[in-house]
């Protein structure tokens, strides 16, 4: 009996982590771990960002103030550079560009990627921004692996051609990180209180089963 | 005076107009639990203390939750990013209502194993079935809250299993929903349910629980009888007090669940997308359907079942068969008490019938978890047919198999088990 409780523990456990994988559209995924430590990949894929994605896509959940801080960039600095629509530093990151707009442009209308390496995982997005491919069918000429068919020009030809393979992979991974950090953006502070957290309950059950002990022996 | 026998006075006061010393002794301090409870015997007071957190993270929660549909998925990212800790306790929801279930499931399995639910804790054992009900309502209303997308497909999926009924299904689910579709208008009733009338009715049943298990006593791993034997207080000789000997043990096993709760909340949050689904950071999105609408694992055996019924029969829909037998699987656990016709109440000694049943029981009920996770195939959902049937031949051939089985002697007394 117990062991039959145990093997469907352990049927169980083994089976429940290894669905919930995304694929990569048409290809598997490329390998990509994200490294939401390096501030300065961060700064980078944050300025790639803003110069190249913002246009279209916002960043509607997380304030310009939070990503300020939290990258360590100096506030004036930050809105003298990065804020372009002259709004206030605690704001949203919204974007100017109007839906109708978007639409008549483009087809569709760009999503906000705020969680978007929370909805695709981090592994999706470097994948994408490197697999587009030209493709005279569509209409900017372009089409992409991971996203088949997908609507958006690809934003990124000009530097892709203007780097080496390497650099353009540093490129965007900075930008993969950025987004990785701007889904969840207090996952470090998380880890961080979390093996204070642990630390402390580990010593509060060792005093725990002393005393559990101590009052255990009575019974016998 | 000095402090101390200033308190005895005050508590005498008390005590003159209200039971207060009584009540504590009776239900915390001195309560008589059996000496040979066993690590099963930890889930009950987890569970409260799960309830606890879940009651106040809920709270906070409520304070900068927004229940409209255009408001509530940026309210919950205000709440991730704005609120101070608002990840923190949004987490612990999240993950609280994933280990409530966890428990409750193992909670439930101890009363099946040992035969708690035997005379004379029948209505012990339906209050607790009660409780699942009201916990699985509560662990759906507040799946819908965030409105992402699982959330909207999942409340369109669930409320839409009702339509199936025969003759006024489709009313029904308009009248669940408040609307042809699910909208804010589903979404705001659901959080009036999910804060306000199943919180309630859930602590009140608790509270009945509780209050049943003391009137009558806790059973243990062997089914003893142990207020047969009773010392020159009537306390009975196989019990010790809850305080100190239950609470110090409690409180370890507080302390272990705590280890494992927080390292899922502080590291892994999302629980690989079983705690939070990655589909439901985006938002709810009526003019899309995501390419796989899967229920929490905590549903996930019962929705095998709805699957695994895709025949019509007797002139009944499919869809009603297998919304039907999804019902019966939940509803037949109150009827557990009933089933059961074996003299002795644990499966220690019980006979092999109930044992091999029983591992079924659990074969089934692990399998059908997985396999109502993973998209259908045929020999899936072959599979699902199976383990339904497997599912529900631990309940329904009990009568039969618990007569029919020799059972062992059961002990006096604790000592000689």
């Amino acid at each position: 009996m117990r062991l039959l409780v145990f093997l469907s523990f352990a049927f169980f456990s083994g089976l429940s982590f290894t669905a919930g994988e995304y694929k990569c559209g048409s290809i598997e995924c490329y390998e990509f771990s994200p490294d939401t430590k390096d501030k300065e990949s961060l700064q980078r894929g944050l300025s790639a960002y803003m110069n190249y994605c913002y246009g279209c896509h916002s960043l509607k959940y997380s304030r310009y103030k939070r990503v300020a801080e939290d990258l360590a960039i100096p506030l004036d600095i930050y809105e003298q550079n990065l804020i372009f629509d002259g709004s206030k530093i605690g704001d949203l990151m919204h974007i100017s560009l109007q839906e109708s707009k978007a639409i008549e442009l483009l087809g569709a209308k760009p999503p906000d990627l705020t969680l978007e390496a929370r909805l695709r995982s981090p592994e999706w997005i470097y994948t994408y921004l490197d697999t587009f491919y030209e493709d005279s069918s569509r209409p900017y000429g372009v089409n992409n692996k991971v996203y088949v068919n997908v609507s958006m020009p690809h934003v990124l030809e000009d530097i892709q051609s203007e780097l080496s393979v390497e650099e353009y992979d540093r490129y965007i991974a900075d930008i993969t990180n950025f987004l990785t950090y701007v889904s969840d953006p207090s996952a470090e502070t998380r880890k961080q209180l979390g093996i204070y957290v642990i630390l402390f309950l580990l010593i509060f059950t060792a005093f725990a089963y002393l005393v559990y002990r101590e009052f255990k022996k009575d019974l016998k | 005076m000095t402090t101390e026998t200033r308190a005895k006075k005050f508590l005498g006061w008390v005590d003159f107009r209200f039971p207060l010393t009584e009540v504590f002794e009776r239900h915390l301090s001195k309560y008589p639990a059996p000496t040979n409870l066993n690590i099963w015997y930890l889930f009950g007071f987890l569970l409260i203390v799960v309830l606890a957190m879940q009651i106040v993270t809920g709270l906070w929660l409520m304070m900068n939750y927004t229940n409209s549909a255009e408001e509530a998925f940026s309210s919950v990212e205000y709440i991730m990013r704005d609120v101070e800790y608002g990840w923190l306790i949004r987490y612990m929801h999240a993950a609280g209502a994933s280990a409530f279930f966890a428990l409750i499931y193992l909670h439930m399995f101890r009363g099946m194993m040992y035969g708690s639910y035997q005379k004379p804790r029948e209505l012990i054992w339906l209050g607790g079935w009660f409780t699942y009900l009201i916990l699985m309502a509560e662990g759906f209303t507040g799946y819908v809250l965030p409105w992402g997308q699982m959330s909207f497909w999942a409340a369109q999926v669930i409320i839409s299993l009702f339509s199936s009924i025969p003759v006024v299904g489709e009313d029904l689910a308009t009248w669940i929903r408040g609307d042809y579709l699910v909208s804010g208008i589903t979404l705001s009733r659901l959080f009036a349910f999910h804060v306000v009338l199943l919180p309630i009715l859930l602590i009140a049943i608790v509270f009945f629980h509780i209050l049943a298990l003391h009137e009558i006593g806790s059973n243990n791993p062997d089914g003893i009888d142990v207020k047969k034997h009773l010392d020159e207080d009537g306390v009975p000789l196989d019990t010790k007090p809850f305080f100190p000997y239950d609470i110090s043990h409690d409180i370890f096993a507080l302390g272990v669940f705590l280890i494992i709760f927080c390292s899922v909340v502080f590291f892994f949050p999302t629980g690989g997308g079983y705690i939070i689904e990655y589909v439901n950071y985006e938002p709810a999105n009526p003019l899309s359907t995501p390419a796989h609408i899967v229920p929490s694992w905590y549903y996930t055996p019962f929705y095998a079942m709805l699957r695994a019924v895709d025949f019509p029969l007797f002139g009944l829909t499919a869809k009603f068969l297998g919304f039907a037998t999804m019902m019966a699987a939940v509803a037949i656990f109150a009827v557990l008490p009933w089933l059961d016709r074996s003299p002795v109440k644990s499966i220690k000694y019980k006979g092999i019938l109930s044992k091999i049943f029983l591992g079924i029981f659990v074969v089934s009920f692990f399998a059908l978890c997985y396999l109502g996770m993973v998209p259908p195939t045929e020999i899936k959902a072959l599979l699902s047919k199976i383990f339904t049937v497997g599912y529900f031949s631990y309940f329904l051939l009990m009568p039969i198999y618990t007569r029919l089985e020799k059972c062992k002697p059961v002990p006096e007394r604790v000592a000689d088990a």
